[in-house]
């Protein structure tokens, strides 16, 4: 039914319009890295200094003893020399009274801690698990997602230490186990041998770079406002009659709807290559440990914000609704779905909002790639939702289309 | 005598409450041009978007080069070129560009398009601007451009739907002479407008429309004896002795 080539030639024909409209390229193409440049700016190294540093506090409640592995993280952890540190670089101390750090937690004299119970080592060495206690001013969002960051951080380290130890002793045979076992004194299990409990914390890690979650927050804003502005264009080749033009020579509906689709979707393909290109050699952002799921979700993202862009002309009489109706959308979704923001740091009432919004989706699956070390499985409910949003959209505009203006 | 091109049999088509064209019957035989003539809202665009396959008629069916608009709408879409009233063009583009894209939304190939882009801007008047964008061009120029892009894939009917509004005399005369121009070559041509002067001018048959009906269907010659001497009455007086004097806006 779809006729290929006058797809791919309708769509050519957008892409060349796009380039002939210097306004939009720039708000399209340059505008967004002026954003990009002004927030990094403001949430980068060039505000951080000696007052603002963020200083991690680490206290255990162990007894000092050879084999007591809280103090053995701790002096690992501690910064030796602050004068060494960089810009930017947290520093962490170790400190010794509990009572007086939870006091001023709760004075909001300090943004949190970490506390390993007295039991810690015992706990770890029974197998049955160990805590370790984050206490965190509600308030202090980026210190209390630090805080859950570097137990995160210390869970997975010694889980895997000793995954590693349970391997050499299955390996050694029981000649070796017996001698481990005799030094650490109990049977080392498979199961996550740390797990954290938090008091008042919300969030997970945060971002070293703030460009990993800006350029990926404004990249969905942009992508999804130039797709909706091209509602505006869809519904200017309505009223001008281009649309009944090419439909009189030849052009079938399906191929039409086709190649404004795809039209709209290589619009979003030049953003996101500029986007990304730029990001890697200008801002030196870091796609994670599967960067072809990062492309992946890209991918999805500018189909989505295609699909949203046709749905819109369809819903819509003048090409000034259609702007009006872009900017408002763009203006409500993108701050809802995280695009101003890191989600995981806004309340849990704004994540679970932000769900309805594709934009809330690809930003999740963006800071889960990007800033927490997720694989490609990790954002599959991600890259689902966007097909779901997809296919919804598609469906709308293909049963609303319309290419007369009355 | 010719034989007949197109047959519109009784065309029917209404938008909510409203009935835009109701029961219009006509022929036009080959290398004939066909005036449509009427005022405002009398159903002329609505006839020529039924007629070329934009918008399907509520009931009735057309008959061009033998192929119903209804059952075999892509065969009528290779016979007929259109030149719709509004400028449906790509103004951000230059005239080579859009007769480009048009070409080859007809299913041209890139050489074939160029070829004949290039014939037609020439046949307008066009060929020294055929690089530029069309936003920069006057209003006449835009109107050649629009019924250059009509003539994209040599059509065998063509609609014009008025084709020389608000245009200078000069891009009006040129319109006029390209129309003839295609006549004499052979085009079957449907021509709308509001200029009674060109219409008795251009037209071999015209039919007067109002209220989504045809009136009155003849030679203008024929017309204008109904009412008096051809000599002394015109199309105008024709016009609106049939459709009356009230104001229709």
């Amino acid at each position: 039914m779809v006729q290929p080539r006058l797809v791919w030639f309708i769509a050519l024909k957008d892409l060349k319009l796009f380039t002939r409209d210097r306004m939009a390229l720039f708000f399209f193409v340059l505008f967004p890295f002026m954003f990009v440049i002004l927030f990094n700016f403001l949430l980068s190294d060039a505000f951080v200094d000696e007052d603002n540093r963020l200083v991690f506090h680490l206290i255990t409640l162990e007894e000092e003893t050879e084999t007591a592995v809280s103090h053995q993280i701790i002096a690992a952890l501690v910064t030796p020399d602050e004068s060494s540190l960089r810009p930017g670089e947290p520093l962490v101390i170790e400190v010794d009274d509990y009572d007086e750090l939870r006091r001023q937690v709760e004075e909001k004299e300090l943004g949190g801690f970490l506390a390993f119970p007295e039991d810690f080592t015992e706990s770890l060495y029974a197998g049955g698990g160990a805590d370790i206690e984050v206490v965190a001013d509600p308030e202090a969002v980026y210190h209390r997602a630090a805080l859950h960051g570097l137990a995160q951080g210390i869970s997975s380290w010694i889980g895997a230490e000793y995954a590693v130890r349970g391997a050499i002793i299955e390996l050694a045979g029981e000649q070796a186990q017996a001698i481990l076992q005799s030094l650490e004194g109990q049977v080392i299990t498979g199961e996550p041998l740390i797990g954290y409990t938090s008091d008042n914390t919300a969030g997970d890690i945060v971002a070293e770079q703030p460009t990993n979650y800006v350029i990926p927050g404004y990249l969905v804003m942009f992508v999804f406002f130039a797709a909706a502005l091209s509602a505006e264009a869809i519904v200017r080749e309505r009223q001008n009659h281009t649309l009944e033009r090419m439909l009189a020579s030849s052009v079938r509906r399906s191929t039409l709807i086709g190649g404004i689709f795809t039209g709209t979707a290589a619009k979003g393909l030049v953003q996101i290559i500029i986007f990304w290109t730029v990001g890697i050699l200008v801002f030196n952002i870091d796609l994670g440990v599967a960067p072809a799921a990062v492309i992946i979700l890209s991918f999805l993202m500018v189909i989505v914000s295609a699909a949203f862009g046709v749905m819109l002309a369809t819903l819509v009489k003048t090409d000034r609704s259609a702007g009006s109706l872009a900017t408002l959308s763009a203006l409500i979704m993108a701050p809802l779905g995280g695009c101003w923001w890191p989600l995981f740091i806004a309340p849990q009432w704004l994540q679970s909002l932000a769900k309805i919004t594709p934009h809330g989706w690809a930003n999740t699956g963006f800071n889960k790639l990007m800033l927490f070390g997720a694989d490609f499985a990790d954002v599959g409910p991600e890259l689902l939702a966007l097909v779901v949003f997809t296919i919804v959209f598609a469906s709308i505009a293909v049963w609303r289309f319309r290419t007369a203006a009355s | 005598m010719s034989a007949n091109y197109l047959v519109a049999q009784d065309l029917h088509k209404s938008f909510n409450e409203h009935k835009a064209v109701n029961g219009v019957s006509f022929t036009i035989r080959k290398r004939e041009i066909f005036g449509l003539l009427g005022p405002n809202g009398a159903g002329k665009t609505t006839t020529i978007r039924m007629l070329s396959t934009v918008l399907e008629p509520d009931q009735g069916d057309v008959i061009i080069g033998g192929y119903s608009i209804k059952r075999e709408a892509e065969e009528v879409r290779n016979l007929i070129g259109v030149c719709p009233q509004e400028l449906a063009l790509y103004v951000e583009l230059g005239a080579l560009d859009n007769l480009l894209f048009f070409g080859r939304m007809a299913g041209m190939s890139s050489q074939e398009a160029r070829e004949q882009a290039l014939a037609h801007l020439k046949l307008v008047g066009l060929e020294e601007r055929a690089k530029g964008r069309i936003d920069k061009f006057s209003g006449g120029m835009k109107r050649r451009v629009n019924l250059a892009v009509a003539l994209m894939g040599h059509p065998e009917l063509l609609f014009l739907d008025e084709p020389t509004v608000g245009i200078d005399p000069q891009s009006r005369n040129n319109i006029y002479e390209t129309i003839e121009g295609l006549r004499d070559k052979g085009m079957t041509i449907l021509y709308t407008t509001h200029y009674m002067e060109e219409a008795d001018r251009l037209c071999d048959r015209v039919a007067i429309m109002d209220g989504g009906q045809i009136i009155a269907m003849d030679t203008p010659h024929e017309l204008k004896a109904q009412i008096g001497s051809p000599d002394r009455v015109t199309l105008e007086d024709v016009f609106l002795k049939q459709t009356g004097r009230s104001l229709r806006d």
